[in-house]
């Protein structure tokens, strides 16, 4: 692990004399082999003259050969696979649809703007579910609603699965069982013969009105780049490879709303607040470009489009560190062959979605549910804004990555999932670095992952006035 | 106020008579009765299959897309759409009776 390797061996070289004139031994850092496969999240033709039934017809079309297969494993290879038309009442079969959550919650602009109804616009909730709630499968032609086996508040709109059971004469299907499309098959992973890491880092949440705390995000980019602590830390420091930014380096306060209701002649002299702060991160991720590659995907708040996949922040926002050709800027997903290791993951809009309309609360549950349900973002484009696609879901993952993350998380959770066809995915929420002033370091050897933490003077804790960098 | 503006059907007069006239124009330099009956007959044959194919829920929804990008929607998801439309749609890709779905003139 990372803290073993930077943990001081004899003595701290640090309240010792320079050795020599010369400034000593030098850490060589190791760079790795890296293939970004991004081109499904490319954005093409821009298009928006389409409905959103292509993309889910395309997604049952993707998922239907991968769950009858699923169905037959599970319940023998006899099982009956029926499409809702021909099925009969009473008659045991397998359906392969898509879910559908009817929620009353669920805000709805036609509801907002009816003047029948003259309801005054909801206030925003952490969670959208409620008892009546109903579950509903579709496939190509038609819809039936669902009772029994079949957890209504875990279950989101969007995601393709196989049902078992039987139609009742009031037309409602009881379920006696469900399976997903659980993991997809995984390419195999090359051996390490030592540790390499990648730093994950996202929520860096820039503004323009910050001094003081950005004293954690300048320890972060000096322990990257091998300027903090004693020798030990520093060759560990070399050890890291990469750094994936993941998502929301601005803050939402740069987000001004106001902005666009006032008129133009009263704004007309202000700057928009993402200037100052877009003019902090090019010069944060100078330093860390200068010294080794830095994938940067851009998440909710920062200035690219909104809808998924998110295409990559444009260069000419960082004048200063786009002349190095170590800065990428990645789409959101983002995925990319890291030596051979496999690296899929968000900015956590995905994540973020499934919790406020399902009873799942942890990162890391939801995180695990979506990649049982081999897909990215299952409630897009129901209540997450995505492009109309209509050949190809993008979101369906065709084979498992070996490291699954999504960022912007409360807390810093991760697990190593094993699968039944011998499949090993790390995955990792990765902390909002603004309210945690945590990263993680994933060891691309052992699929290990690590908390660091770099929490400092806080201004509401007066008590832990310490300064802490602990691993 | 209202007698210093103009009747809205000085500025209209004139177009009327206009389509009329074009209306006539056009008649004159058809083909003859009967050739034009059996092209009509092969291309109403055709738009029917193509109707057809568009109405095949299999394939999924035909709104917003053209005819042959569903077409090879289908194919990529291996659900065999008939060959014949695809030449069909191939042949007559310049026109837009053909090449679009049978609901593009319906705004979404």
């Amino acid at each position: 692990m990372f803290s073993d390797l930077s943990a001081q061996k004899e003595g701290s070289s640090l309240l010792c004399r320079p050795a020599s004139e010369n400034q000593g031994p030098v850490f060589e850092r190791m760079l790795l082999a890296y293939s970004p496969c991004c081109e499904r999240f490319k954005a093409g033709e821009r298009s928006f003259g389409r409905q959103y039934a292509h993309i889910y017809a395309a997604r049952l079309m993707q998922m239907r050969p991968v769950l009858s297969a699923r169905a037959q494993q599970k319940w023998g290879t006899d099982v009956l696979i029926r499409k809702l038309c021909d099925m009969e009442t009473g008659e045991q079969c397998c359906i392969v649809g898509t879910l559908f959550k009817r929620m009353d919650l669920q805000p709805s602009i036609l509801k907002e703007i009816s003047e029948e109804h003259n309801l005054l616009p909801q206030p925003p909730r952490a969670k959208y579910i409620n008892e009546s709630d109903e579950l509903i499968l579709e496939d190509e032609l038609q819809r039936i609603k669902l009772e029994g086996k079949i957890e209504k508040d875990k279950c989101v709109t969007g995601s393709v699965i196989a049902i078992y059971g039987a139609e009742r004469t009031d037309g409602k299907f009881t379920v006696e069982d469900y399976c997903t499309a659980d993991l997809p098959l995984q390419p195999t992973r090359p051996e390490l013969s030592s540790d390499r890491f990648v730093l994950l880092a996202s929520g860096l949440g820039l503004d323009s009105s910050q001094g003081d705390s950005m004293l954690g995000l300048q320890l972060l980019v000096d322990m990257v780049t091998g300027q903090l602590g004693d020798l030990g830390e520093q060759s560990g420091a070399a050890t890291i490879s990469r750094v994936i930014l993941a998502g929301n380096l601005l803050s939402q306060s740069t987000q001004d709303k106001e902005a666009s209701i006032k008129a133009k002649y009263l704004t007309k002299k202000t700057q928009a607040g993402s200037v100052d702060a877009i003019r902090v991160l090019d010069e944060l991720l100078l330093q860390l470009v200068a010294s080794l590659p830095v994938d940067v995907m851009p998440g909710q708040y920062d200035p690219t489009n909104y809808t998924l996949p998110q295409q990559p922040l444009h260069r000419c926002m960082f004048p200063l560190s786009s002349a190095y050709p170590t800065l990428q800027l990645e789409h959101n997903p983002y995925q990319a062959n890291i030596h051979g290791v496999r690296f899929l993951g968000t900015s956590g809009q995905n994540v973020c979605d499934i919790q406020r309309y399902s009873s799942m609360d942890s990162h890391l549950e939801i995180l695990e549910e979506t990649l049982r349900l081999r897909h990215l973002a299952p409630t897009a484009p129901d209540t997450l804004g995505c492009y109309p696609y209509y050949q190809k879901d993008p979101f369906i993952l065709e084979d498992c990555p070996h490291v699954y993350f999504s960022g912007n998380a409360p807390t810093f959770e991760s697990k190593l999932l094993k699968g039944p066809d011998g499949q090993e995915v790390l995955l990792v929420t990765i902390p909002e670095f603004s309210s945690t002033q945590m990263a993680c370091l994933v060891n691309l050897r052992t699929l290990q992952c690590e908390p660091v933490s770099f929490s400092s003077f806080c201004t509401d804790e007066d008590e832990e006035c310490e300064m802490n960098v602990s691993h | 106020m209202t007698t210093k503006r103009g009747l809205i059907t000085d500025s209209f007069k004139v177009v009327k008579k206009a389509r009329r006239l074009r209306g006539k124009r056009e008649r004159r330099p058809s083909p003859p009765p009967q050739q034009e009956a059996e092209t009509k007959t092969i291309r109403e044959d055709e738009l029917q299959r193509l109707r057809q194919f568009d109405l095949d829920w299999r394939f999924g929804p035909c709104t917003g897309i053209s005819r042959l990008q569903r077409w090879e929607r289908a194919k990529l998801h291996g659900l065999n759409p008939p060959e014949e439309i695809r030449e069909l749609l191939l042949q007559t890709h310049t026109d837009p009776q053909y090449n679009l779905s049978l609901w593009s003139e319906y705004p979404i």
